[in-house]
C-alpha cells in the first residue's frame, strides 16, 4: 500500500515537472485566453480553425480557447471578481450594460485603426456596446427573429401564403391546430416561448415600453398590455398555441421540428439546426407578421470584449481584430448560425440560401435589440415568472404585469 | 520546581506536536469552513460590491430590513417550509417501513437492500434529469396516470404541481439512506426483549409500539434532524427543474436558490449573505425545538 502511494505521488510529481517543461518550450510566446460558449459543435470546430489561422499569422501569440457552456455569465462574473478572467470573451448585448457600468472591460477606441473599418458594422449593434462614448465590444454576429412555418402543414390546411399580419397569424393558427380522435391536440398552430427576450417587440407594438429612462420597469401600461394580451388570448381562448413544456418538447425549435407546432418565431441558428436534426422537415421563413400595422422583431447580438485586467492587451486586440475581420466573417457566416455583423459581408451572403435568410436580414432594419440597461436581468426574472402565471390563467395579465413591475422596481430600488 | 518546569516542557512539547499533527486539518477547516463562516456573519451587515472597484460599506441592519419587504423571500420561505413539512415526515415513515420489511426474513433480502439503496448513491443531478423525462408531458408518469384514467399534469410547467414533482423525487431518493440507518438500529434491539414480550402475550403491534419505536427514538431524532437540514437546503433539483429561475411563477423558488440568484445573478453579496444567515438561524431554531421535544425520553 505504502509503495503504491509513494509511486503515485512520484508519478504525480513527474507529471507536474513535465507540464512545466512543456510550458518552458514556448518561452517568448504570449498566451492569451479566449472564452465563449458553444452553441453547436460545428460552430466550435470552425472557430478552432480560425484560431489556427490566427496563430499561423502571429506565431508569437498562442490562443487558449476555452468553452464555458453552463451558466456562462455567472462564471465570467465570478472570474472577473477573482481577477482570473480570460483576456477576450463573448458578451451578450443583454449583459453588456452591467459590465460596462462597473468598468471591467477595456475601452477599444484607441486600438481601432481606420483599416478596421468600424463604419462597416451595423450601427445598432455597435451602439449596444457603447457607453459614454467608449466602445467596449466588437459585435461578432447577430440574429433577428423570423416566422418559421411548416410547409407540409400549410399545404394540408390549404394556406398558400404565410401570415402578413398578427390577426392573420391568429386566424391561420386556428386552421392549423389539429386534433386526434380523442380530442387531444397533436399539432398546434403556433409555438410560443413565453419569455421576455421574445416578447419585447410585442410590448412595443402598441407604443408600450419595457423600461423608462431610469431603467425602471415600465411595462404594465395599457399600451404594453394590449400587445401581450394577443399572446395570452390566443393561448387561453383559441387554444391554438402552445409552449414547449405543454407538448413535452425541450424548446420551441424542438416543438416545431417534431411537428407539434406549425408556426413559430425563431432565429438564424434554427436553420442549420433543422437541417441537421430534422432533415425531412419542410419549412420556410417569412418576416414576423405586423402587429398594429407596425413591423417589429427582436435582434440578439454577441460581441468580443477585452478584459480590462488583461496583461496582454495588444495581443488580445489582435485576436479580436482578426476574429471580426471581413475575411473571417465571410468564412463563419457561410455556416449560417447567425448573421454577420459587417454590412459588407451581410450583403454578400450567397443567393441559394437567400430565401430562408432573407426575412431575417430584412428584420435587421427595424429590429429591437435585446438590451435595456443594467437592470434588465432583474426585470427579466420577474417578467418571466409572472407572464407564465398569466398565461396559464392563475391571474389576469394586468395583475400579473403590475406585480412583476412592482417587484422588479422594488428590487432595483433596493439594490441601488 | 525543576521537576515542574520539565513537566511543563514536556507538556508544551506534547501540545506543540499535537497541534502539529492537527495542522493540516486545522488549515483546511479554517480556510474552507471557519473563515467563510466569519466572513458571512461580518459581510451580512455590509453593502458589498465586488465587480470592478471592490468596496465594502457598512449598512447596519439594512440587509435584514430589506428581507421583510422582499416578497420573493416570503415565497421562498413558504415553498421551503411546505417542502420540509411534506418531505420529512413521509421520507422518515417510508424509511422506517422499508427498514422493518427488510428486517424480517424475506427472500432476497440483500438484493432488496442494494436495489433500495441505488437511488441514494446516484448523483442528484442525474436523478433530476431522469425525472424530468419521467415528468415530461408525454412521459412515463403521465402515460401511467392516463392508462388508469387519472388526470395528467404538465409536471414541469404547472406551478401547482412543479414543487410536488420535486418532493416526490426527493422522497424516493433520500428515504433509502435513512432506511439503512434504521436497519442498523433495528439490529441492535436485543431479541430477548421481544421474547419476554411474547411470553407476556403482547401482540406484534404492541411489540412494535412499546419496544421497537422507543428503542429507535435517538435514531429517529437523527433522521429527522438530518432530513430537515437536507430539505431546507434544497437547491440542485429546483435549479435544474427551472433552469435557475425558480419558476413557473416562483413555484420552485427555494431559499438557497434565491441566495444563489442574489449572489451570482445580481451580484448582491451582502444581501445574499444576510439571507444565508437567516437560513442558518431558521435551521438552528427548528433543530433546537426538536431537541427539546425529543429530550425527555431519549435520556434513558
Amino acid at each position: 500500500m505504502k509503495k503504491l502511494l509513494s509511486s503515485l505521488a512520484f508519478s504525480a510529481l513527474l507529471l507536474l515537472t513535465n507540464s512545466c517543461r512543456s510550458g518552458d518550450k514556448n518561452e517568448g510566446a504570449i498566451e492569451i485566453t479566449l472564452s465563449g460558449w458553444q452553441s453547436n459543435p460545428i460552430e466550435s470546430r470552425l472557430l478552432e480553425k480560425v484560431i489556427d489561422q490566427f496563430e499561423a499569422k502571429y506565431p508569437n501569440i498562442k490562443v487558449k480557447h476555452e468553452v464555458i457552456n453552463s451558466q456562462y455569465m455567472d462564471v465570467i462574473k465570478t472570474r472577473l471578481i477573482g481577477e482570473v478572467a480570460p483576456d477576450v470573451f463573448y458578451l451578450d448585448a443583454f449583459e453588456a450594460p452591467l459590465l460596462m457600468k462597473y468598468e471591467v472591460l477595456e475601452p477599444l477606441n484607441s486600438y481601432i485603426k481606420s483599416e478596421f473599418n468600424l463604419a462597416d458594422f451595423e450601427p445598432n449593434l455597435i451602439n449596444a456596446f457603447k457607453r459614454n462614448g467608449n466602445l467596449y465590444g466588437i459585435p461578432k454576429d447577430f440574429s433577428t427573429l423570423a416566422l418559421f412555418y411548416n410547409e407540409t402543414a400549410f399545404a394540408k390546411a390549404k394556406i398558400q401564403q404565410p401570415p402578413k399580419t398578427w390577426n392573420q397569424l391568429i386566424e391561420y393558427s386556428k386552421k392549423l391546430t389539429l386534433y386526434d380522435q380523442t380530442g387531444k391536440v397533436n399539432q398546434y398552430g403556433f409555438g410560443i416561448t413565453p419569455e421576455l427576450p421574445r416578447q419585447q417587440f410585442i410590448i412595443q407594438a402598441f407604443g408600450g415600453e419595457l423600461v423608462d429612462r431610469n431603467h425602471y420597469a415600465a411595462f404594465a401600461t395599457p399600451e404594453s398590455l394590449k400587445g401581450l394580451q394577443l399572446v395570452i388570448e390566443q393561448y387561453r381562448h383559441d387554444r391554438s398555441s402552445a409552449q414547449p413544456s405543454d407538448v413535452g418538447a425541450s424548446s420551441g425549435d424542438d416543438m416545431f421540428g417534431q411537428g407539434k407546432a406549425a408556426m413559430m418565431l425563431s432565429g438564424a441558428w434554427t436553420i442549420p439546426y433543422f437541417k441537421e436534426t430534422f432533415p425531412n422537415l419542410k419549412f420556410s421563413t417569412a418576416e414576423v407578421p405586423t402587429i398594429n400595422n407596425r413591423k417589429g422583431t427582436m435582434a440578439y447580438t454577441v460581441a468580443y470584449v477585452m478584459n480590462r485586467k488583461s496583461t496582454q492587451k495588444e495581443a488580445a486586440w489582435k485576436l479580436i481584430e482578426y476574429l471580426t475581420s471581413e475575411a473571417t466573417m465571410k468564412e463563419s457566416g457561410s455556416q449560417g448560425f447567425a448573421l454577420p455583423s459587417r454590412r459588407s459581408v451581410l450583403k454578400g451572403l450567397d443567393s441559394d440560401r437567400h430565401s430562408l435568410y432573407a426575412p431575417l436580414i430584412a428584420g435587421s432594419t427595424y429590429a429591437t435589440i435585446w438590451q435595456a440597461g443594467e437592470t434588465l436581468p432583474t426585470i427579466l426574472t420577474n417578467f418571466d415568472n409572472q407572464f407564465v402565471s398569466a398565461l396559464i390563467g392563475q391571474q389576469s395579465l394586468k395583475d400579473a404585469m403590475q406585480k412583476a413591475q412592482d417587484t422588479a422596481n422594488r428590487e432595483i430600488y433596493l439594490s441601488n | 520546581m525543576l521537576n515542574k518546569t520539565i513537566w511543563n516542557k514536556q507538556s508544551t512539547r506534547e501540545t506543540v506536536s499535537g497541534y502539529l499533527f492537527m495542522t493540516p486539518a486545522i488549515v483546511v477547516l479554517g480556510i474552507f469552513l471557519i473563515v467563510p463562516v466569519i466572513f458571512t456573519i461580518v459581510l451580512a451587515f455590509y453593502r458589498v460590491q465586488l465587480l470592478g472597484e471592490v468596496s465594502f460599506q457598512f449598512a447596519g441592519f439594512k440587509n435584514f430590513v430589506r428581507m421583510r419587504s422582499d416578497e420573493r423571500v416570503w415565497i421562498a420561505l413558504k415553498n421551503t417550509a411546505e417542502y420540509v413539512a411534506i418531505v420529512v415526515p413521509i421520507q422518515t415513515i417510508l424509511a422506517l417501513g422499508l427498514a422493518l420489511i427488510l428486517n424480517t426474513n424475506i427472500k432476497g433480502k440483500s438484493w432488496f437492500r442494494v436495489a433500495f439503496f441505488l437511488p441514494t448513491v446516484t448523483s442528484s443531478a442525474v436523478l433530476t434529469l431522469i425525472f424530468m423525462w419521467i415528468y415530461n408531458t408525454n412521459g412515463l408518469l403521465n402515460s401511467f396516470l392516463g392508462f388508469f384514467g387519472l388526470p395528467t399534469y404538465n409536471w414541469l410547467g404547472d406551478p401547482d404541481v412543479a414543487l410536488k414533482g420535486i418532493m416526490l423525487m426527493n422522497i424516493w431518493a433520500t428515504a433509502p439512506l435513512f432506511m439503512v440507518i434504521y436497519l442498523a438500529a433495528l439490529q441492535d434491539i436485543p431479541e430477548s426483549l421481544y421474547e419476554a414480550a411474547s411470553i407476556d402475550g403482547a401482540a406484534p403491534w404492541e411489540k412494535f409500539w412499546c419496544i421497537t419505536l422507543p428503542f429507535l427514538k435517538p435514531v429517529t431524532f437523527f433522521v429527522i434532524v438530518m432530513g430537515i437540514i437536507g430539505t431546507f437546503q434544497l437547491f440542485d433539483q429546483s435549479y435544474i427543474f427551472s433552469s435557475g429561475s425558480g419558476g413557473p411563477n416562483n413555484a420552485t423558488l427555494t431559499i438557497v436558490l434565491l441566495i444563489y440568484q442574489y449572489a451570482f445573478k445580481n451580484l448582491d453579496m451582502g444581501y445574499a449573505l444576510a439571507l444565508t444567515l437567516m437560513l442558518a438561524l431558521v435551521i438552528m431554531t427548528v433543530t433546537l425545538i426538536q431537541r427539546s421535544l425529543f429530550k425527555e425520553e431519549s435520556l434513558d
